[in-house]
Formats: C-alpha cells, structure tokens, sequence
C-alpha cells in the first residue's frame, strides 16, 4: 500500500506499527479536545439565544467564528500523524 | 433578458453541468481502468506530487508551471474578472442573483470583518488587502470541488486524444499558499505595529499592562513564542481543513473500497455506503467550509492588524 507496509525485518514492522498508531492516535486524541470545545460553543449559542432572540444573527456571527477556532485544533493533531506517518 | 438565458435557467446548467462534471470524474477513469486490467497500486502520498507541466528555471529557482501553479492563476484571474465585471455592470437596484451575491460578500468583508475589527482609519487603509484576501482564498477553495481535467499522470483516451483525468484539487491544499498568505499577513501586522509604536515599544506592548517588575522576562518569552506560533496556526488552519477535506472525499468516494480490496460484492457495498458519505462531505466543505475558512483567515487578519497597533488599556 505504501511504502512503510512493506516491511520484512522485525525493527520494519516495529517502525511501521508505530507510524500507524501515531496516525491514529494523532487525530483521536486531538478530536476529544475539539468535541468537547465545539460542544461548549454551540451549547453557549443555544443558552444565549434563548435569552435574547432578537441578537440570534450577532450571535451567530460570533458562533461561526467560535467554530472554525476551535475546529482547528484537530486538524493540528491531523496533520501531526499525518508526519509522523510519511516523514 | 430572454426566456434562454433566465437566471433559474442558469442555475439549473451550471448544477447540471457540475453534475456531470463530477459524474466523468467518478465514472470515466473507473470504466478506462476497468478496461486496462493492470492497475497500480493506489498510493494515497500521490495526492501530494506536483510534476512540472512547463519547466521553468530563473537563475536555479524552480519556477515551472504544475497543477499548483495553475490553480492559483486560476483562482487570482477569477477573483479579478468576476469583480471587475459585477464592478461594471451593477446597477442601483440589483437585477440578479449575482450582484446580490456580491453584495451580501462586500457587506460581509467591509461591514463585519474590517469595520468590525479595526479602527476607522486602519480600515480604510487595510480594507482592499483584506477584501482582495477574502476573495482570493475563497474562489481558490471554491475551485477546489470542482473537477477539472487536470491530473495528468492518468490520461485517458477519448478518440485518441490522451486527455487528463478529471480531479479535484485545491491550490490551498498545499502547504506552500497558506504559508505564503500567512506570511505576508504577519509581516504586515508587525510591520504596522513597529511603524505605529516603535521597534521596542512594540515589542513592550505584548506584555499585558499591569505586569511589571521580574514577570515581564518570562511573559515576555511567551508572547514572543505565541506571535510565532500565530504564523503556524494561520496558515495550518486553513491547510489542513481544505486538505482533510479533500482526503476525506477522495477517500469515500473511492480510496478506502480501493484500499480494502474487498471482493466484488463487499465492495460494492461499501462503495454504495461510503459514497453517500462523500457526497454528504462534499456539500458540508462546499458549503460551509470554504466560505467560513476564508471569514476567518480575514478575520484573524483583522483582528491581529487591530492588535498590532491598539492602544494598551
């Protein structure tokens, strides 16, 4: 499949375990952080609005820029397994 | 305007043409290879290779034209002529969608993310930068889930012609164009920053007012770690989320039965389920991502210009 698969000796199939798991754990790991905080966001917005219905558009405005923060910090840990996969 | 060229007319071809567009893609590389029995294996890092199209060397630096190359010129002359000719046409009472759309967008980048963040004065200066970097990325993301005949290391044949596989592909889902947007946001915000207080002014002003004595050293070290760490995550914000999701369309759409290597039947079935997943990924990036990558790449862009010159409090 790749080149890292293609092991033979036990020190290759050891090297190739750990970058599979390094990929794995990379994105797991960094989406609990993420669901938990993009959880919160949402869960303030609905709190909020429910408040006061009439700031519903400010307040998604406010939410959308909430999302995309936090929604960063898994890809963060995606793109670390990505290079601990293929570098 | 006549019945042909109605609006609702319009958007019907385009959808119908985006359709089979991204219908070709799937199918006709499926069916040639189908056709050629001796398949190499898929190599998911392939996504990743840009060979040169036209090689062009300046003085040893590799300025060759590649798939890259060319979505950015893409992008850049959509940003340009799409503007210019709303800029021309528009009447005083929006006539079509178009206008409309445009306007929504300009109200979108002047009245929310400059005017929102930035005083009067920072505005009407940093504001075309801010407006021309919107538009950029969001035409260049935009783009990027749209098949173009552009993946010329599979060619297929039609009528003898070696016309290159449709794919899709992103110029800010290489690492390079983010980078580059980022960096010339954090030298622009520095730069303003030292041309409003002063080299070593500017650099006190990172540490929040009220700390003093022997805390501002480590504060200070930190602040300074944080303002580069702010070039990282700008440009791997925007990196990564157009990448994963690129990977995970081609991945549904396709990779994974591919990489399973499943029988025909166990294929099938996971091909039916996983493609339903990547048209659903599809219209989520396509309709939320881009646009809101974009929002906030201006934003922050925004908000650190602010920053850079704010008065402390």
């Amino acid at each position: 499949m790749l080149a890292a698969v293609d092991a033979t000796t036990a020190a290759a199939y050891a090297e190739t375990a750990g970058r599979a798991m390094g990929l794995g754990l990379g994105t797991g790991l960094a989406a609990l952080g993420t669901g938990v905080g993009l959880g919160f966001i949402f869960g303030k917005t609905i709190e909020a609005v429910s408040r006061q219905p009439e700031l519903k558009s400010e307040i998604q405005s406010i939410q959308w820029l909430g999302f995309a923060l936090t929604e960063a910090t898994v890809f963060y840990g995606f793109i670390a397994g990505l290079i601990a996969f293929f570098v | 305007m006549t019945k042909k060229f109605s609006p609702s007319r319009l958007s019907r071809l385009s959808l119908a043409v985006w359709v089979t567009l991204m219908g070709a893609m799937l199918a006709v590389p499926g069916l040639a290879s189908a056709a050629t029995p001796e398949e190499p294996r898929l190599d998911p890092a392939q996504e990743f290779d840009l060979p040169p199209w036209i090689s062009i060397h300046i003085f040893g630096i590799d300025m060759s034209i590649n798939k890259g190359v060319f979505y950015i010129l893409l992008a850049a002359v959509l940003t340009v002529v799409v503007v210019s000719l709303v800029a021309r046409t528009m009447t005083v009472r929006p006539k079509g969608k178009v206008q409309t759309t445009v306007e929504i967008g300009y109200s979108l980048m002047k009245d929310n993310i400059t005017d929102g963040n930035l005083d009067p004065k920072m505005a009407a200066r940093w504001f075309p930068f801010i407006g021309t970097l919107f538009l950029f990325i969001w035409f260049s993301n935009m783009i990027g889930y749209l098949p173009l005949p552009t993946n010329t290391e599979h060619t297929f044949d039609v009528a003898g012609v070696a016309i290159p596989s449709f794919a899709l592909y992103a110029a800010t889902a290489n690492i390079s164009v983010p980078l580059v947007l980022a960096l010339v946001v954090w030298i622009a915000y520095n730069v303003e920053g030292i041309r409003a207080k002063g080299f070593f002014k500017y650099i006190r002003s990172w540490v929040p007012a009220g700390v003093e004595g022997f805390m501002v050293g480590p504060i200070l070290a930190i602040e300074t770690l944080s303002h580069f760490v702010r070039l990282l995550s700008l440009s791997l914000r925007l990196f990564a989320n157009i990448l994963a999701g690129h990977l995970l369309i081609l991945f549904m759409a396709g990779g994974l039965v591919v990489l399973l290597g499943m029988g025909f039947f166990g294929s099938v079935i996971l091909g039916v389920a996983t493609g339903a997943l990547a048209v659903t990924f599809l219209l989520f990036e396509i309709g939320l991502v881009a646009t809101l990558q974009a929002f906030i790449f201006c934003t922050l862009t925004a908000i650190y210009l602010d920053g850079a010159v704010a008065e402390e409090h």
